[in-house]
């Protein structure tokens, strides 16, 4: 009886985790025109240029960010501003571009798309976790301002390095802000976009085959995600020579930026998942590949209430996900903060030279803050959470007098106030962990402070469920 | 869908957990445990000159491993299993408690001390296997008590004692709500210890194991505990059964008899039953029998009887204190 029972429970499980397996082959192109009154010469209806087009403009304004010298700099502004709000043709992509034997195909943003830019599809609520009661875009310019004139993006007297908030805050206000809280939100209603219309006139899509997409492009996932290893998309955003033929999937001899190159989320929930505790990479891609195949199956008619919700139901999966990768990198980067933060304290007690360190502190407190920043910018209020994060890592890192930024005055500049000492906010950044593991049950856990306290916790073995009494 | 992957998942919990109790050296009832203790049983009663048909009869018979409490013990095992795979999700994490303790220290007294500075990597690793051992064998020690002295609580502890046979598996027959208990009871040992050992020495923390367990539960593991629930009364030296229980006294435990009642609660060491005065030395010339009272009752095996009488045994006891309670505060000495 209970080997029949062993049996049946090993069948059922194996039944469902191969259900629930991320299918090899689903390519997220070629969906095929279902417009009933097109008459065009495409083949396929899925486009998602502009999505592209931005990641290169937000890849090549980090760059720019890094480039100041210290001094007020209207030159390198313009240009940072041309790529963050300008929507002129003719603008080089800065990064990313070939490295050694790992040829990317474009070199022009308008190979990707025209007249795009960053600022327009920015954050439009204020943006609380930076001072100044700014919007979205009204935050990048600042930072973008501020960028131009420090050296090399870093602001020594502010701790503040703005490549890394640039980047990290513009990937959350607008490319997770555009695809949850617009695309795979609103965009998805019955009244909106409709599936038995074209996108436009003439367009080759549906008004929610084209909304998907671009809910896609988004996200920065290579078109043929589902037939490659984290690991491999890991390696393919780092133009690592073995990656070239993994990611040039037509076999042209280039990288497609379009649909063969790993950006943003997508390349950090490839970093986290090539840890192996988790799989946001394969859920998310694979919930935008069920989602688009419904719409193809769809065939150019309105979509039932019951298709709606299946719809929903992988827009839900993909913005679930797409948060938690955000809260990971929360939590790695309070990880990094911490640890430097030890270095630091180190180095002071031995009389020690902490430039280095400083420096590295600067960069890992950007990357955290950005996050965080990025983290409040999917279209909800983080109610209790957000305010606890906001007041954990304040507007700056705490500096060594033991200040920190706490506002901005009327001219723009910083205003900075006494603050906690270093080893209170290395427990602020322990308490930032635990945030992110009691509300997003974060399980990667990259740069886990507490690391030896779950290895042990393992070493135990499961008490919890062990009741043996005499 | 989302019913049917609950119940993959539940399936498959409950054969991974059911296959770990015998196949995990962190279990008593690890095979290689079970089969040495049978080893040490049948060494002990040939030593003492049984015949070999006899030992047989005392270590397997089918008196013992088909009786009605066995087969009840069985049944409890299974149920228990499949409760504890629906509680156990539900239930704090040592993790979380060792968190908390962790934090609260940071707070209120500063920085952890550097790694190395306290003492060196052998001695936290000694000290944090001796400590770990020593709580969570008082721990026991402690509830277990508990549990025979609040009458709540000895309703639920009650079905464990209702054991008329013993057997190795006589360690899991336990109502749901004392293994909750006891559950909370190691998170709860084992949260503290590591909270306050990784505060204080850091990643210098380790404990000493054999096959994954540690090393003095091992040894208690190795040495027959799974005798302490068997009819083979192996007793040890006076002077070490102050320090050690042994299989004879834990038997007491379970006896019949009321000047045996609510003796020798520990589980590894006897100091604790020795300072708390429940220490009751082991008596090689009688022979025990078990259970909760000496008449045997018709039906007191009956799963829904061991399972549900409890709670309405727990709701009368909880009446009645709050009705002395009531006439305490009110002065009133009858209704």
């Amino acid at each position: 009886m209970k080997l029949k029972k062993i049996v049946m429970a090993l069948t059922v499980a194996a039944m469902g985790s191969a259900s629930m397996a991320a299918h090899a082959g689903d390519v997220y192109a070629d969906f095929p025109v279902t417009v009933k009154d097109y008459s065009g010469k495409a083949t396929h209806s899925v486009s998602y240029g502009g999505q592209m087009a931005r990641h290169v403009l937000h890849t090549s304004l980090k760059k720019l960010a890094k480039q100041g010298n210290g001094a007020a700099n209207p030159e390198l502004k313009a240009q940072m501003l041309a790529y963050f709000s300008g929507k002129d043709a003719g603008r080089s992509i800065l990064a990313p571009g070939s490295k050694g034997s790992f040829v990317v195909a474009e070199s022009e943003v308008d190979q990707l798309s025209g007249s795009k830019n960053l600022a327009g599809k920015a954050y439009k609520g204020a943006v609380t976790s930076w001072p100044g009661n700014m919007t979205g875009a009204e935050v990048l310019a600042f930072m973008v301002d501020k960028a131009s004139a420090a050296n090399k993006g870093y602001d020594a007297v502010n701790g503040l390095d703005y490549a890394q908030l640039i980047s990290k805050f513009a990937m959350g206000a607008v490319f997770y802000n555009q695809a949850v809280d617009n695309y795979l939100d609103e965009k998805l209603d019955a009244g909106t976009k409709p599936n038995n219309k074209a996108y436009k006139d003439g367009k080759p899509y549906t008004g929610k085959e084209h909304v998907w997409d671009e809910a896609f492009g988004y996200f920065g996932a290579p078109a043929h995600t589902l037939d490659l290893t984290a690991e491999q998309v890991y390696n393919i955003a780092k133009r690592k020579p073995e990656a070239f033929k993994l990611a040039d999937a037509n076999g042209d001899g280039k990288v497609s930026l379009y649909n063969e190159m790993a950006f943003a989320h997508a390349y950090y929930a490839a970093g986290f998942d090539k840890g192996g505790k988790t799989q946001y990479l394969h859920t998310i891609t694979q919930a935008f590949f069920d989602g688009r195949q419904l719409l193809a199956d769809a065939d150019g008619q309105a979509l039932t209430d019951a298709q709606r919700n299946t719809l929903k139901s992988y827009a839900n999966v993909i913005a679930g996900n797409w948060e938690k990768v955000i809260a990971e990198a929360v939590f790695k980067y309070a990880g990094s903060t911490y640890k430097d933060l030890e270095k630091i304290t180190a180095a002071l007690e031995n009389d020690g030279d902490i430039s280095k360190l400083y420096r590295t502190y600067a960069k890992h407190w950007g990357e955290l803050k950005g996050f965080a920043m990025a983290l409040q910018m999917g279209g909800k209020d983080l109610g209790a959470t957000g305010v606890q994060l906001n007041r954990l890592i304040g507007f700056g890192p705490v500096l060594l007098g033991n200040t920190q930024v706490s506002g901005i005055d009327v001219n723009g500049k910083y205003i900075q106030s006494a603050s906690v000492s270093m080893t209170e906010y290395m427990l602020q950044m322990l308490k930032v962990q635990k945030l992110m593991v009691d509300e997003y049950d974060v399980t990667a856990r990259n740069k886990d402070v507490l690391a030896g306290m779950s290895a042990l916790v393992e070493k135990l073995g499961d008490e919890a469920a062990n009741a043996e009494n005499d | 869908m989302e019913s049917f992957s609950s119940l993959v998942v539940f399936l498959s919990d409950y054969q991974t957990g059911m296959v770990e109790t015998f196949s995990s050296p962190r279990k008593r009832l690890f095979i290689g445990y079970i089969l040495l203790a049978f080893l040490i049983a049948w060494l002990w009663l040939r030593y003492h000159g049984q015949s070999t048909v006899r030992t047989m009869r005392e270590c397997l018979g089918r008196n013992i491993w088909w009786s009605s409490s066995a087969r009840a013990d069985y049944g409890i095992v299974l149920i228990n299993r499949a409760l504890l795979v629906l509680l156990s999700p539900l239930l704090l994490s040592q993790l979380a408690v060792a968190t908390w303790l962790y934090l609260q220290l940071f707070e209120y007294w500063g920085f952890p001390p550097r790694a190395g500075v306290l003492l060196p990597d052998w001695a936290v690793i000694s000290l944090f296997t001796l400590c770990l051992f020593l709580l969570d064998d008082f721990s026991r020690y402690f509830l277990h008590r508990l549990l025979h002295q609040l009458p709540i609580l000895w309703a639920f502890h009650k079905m464990h004692h209702s054991a008329r046979t013993l057997t190795p598996l006589t360690v899991l027959r336990t109502h749901p709500v004392e293994g909750v208990l006891f559950s909370l009871r190691a998170v709860f040992v084992q949260g503290l210890m590591i909270g306050l050992f990784r505060f204080f020495f850091g990643d210098q923390v380790d404990l000493y194991t054999v096959l994954g367990v540690n090393v003095l539960v091992f040894l208690f593991n190795v040495t027959g505990s799974n005798l302490r629930h068997s009819h083979v009364p192996i007793h040890y030296w006076r002077w070490l059964e102050h320090l050690l229980i042994s299989p004879a006294q834990h038997q007491i435990h379970h006896s019949v008899e009321p000047r045996h009642y609510d003796r020798n609660f520990g589980a590894v060491l006897a100091v604790w039953d020795w300072l708390g005065g429940s220490l009751h030395l082991s008596e090689p010339e009688h022979t025990l029998r078990f259970g909760l009272s000496k008449q045997e009752r018709p039906g007191e095996q009956q799963l829904g009887r061991l399972y549900l009488y409890p709670f309405a045994e727990a709701v009368t006891s909880c009446a009645m204190f709050c009705r002395r309670a009531y006439r305490a505060a009110t002065g009133r000495n009858s209704g």
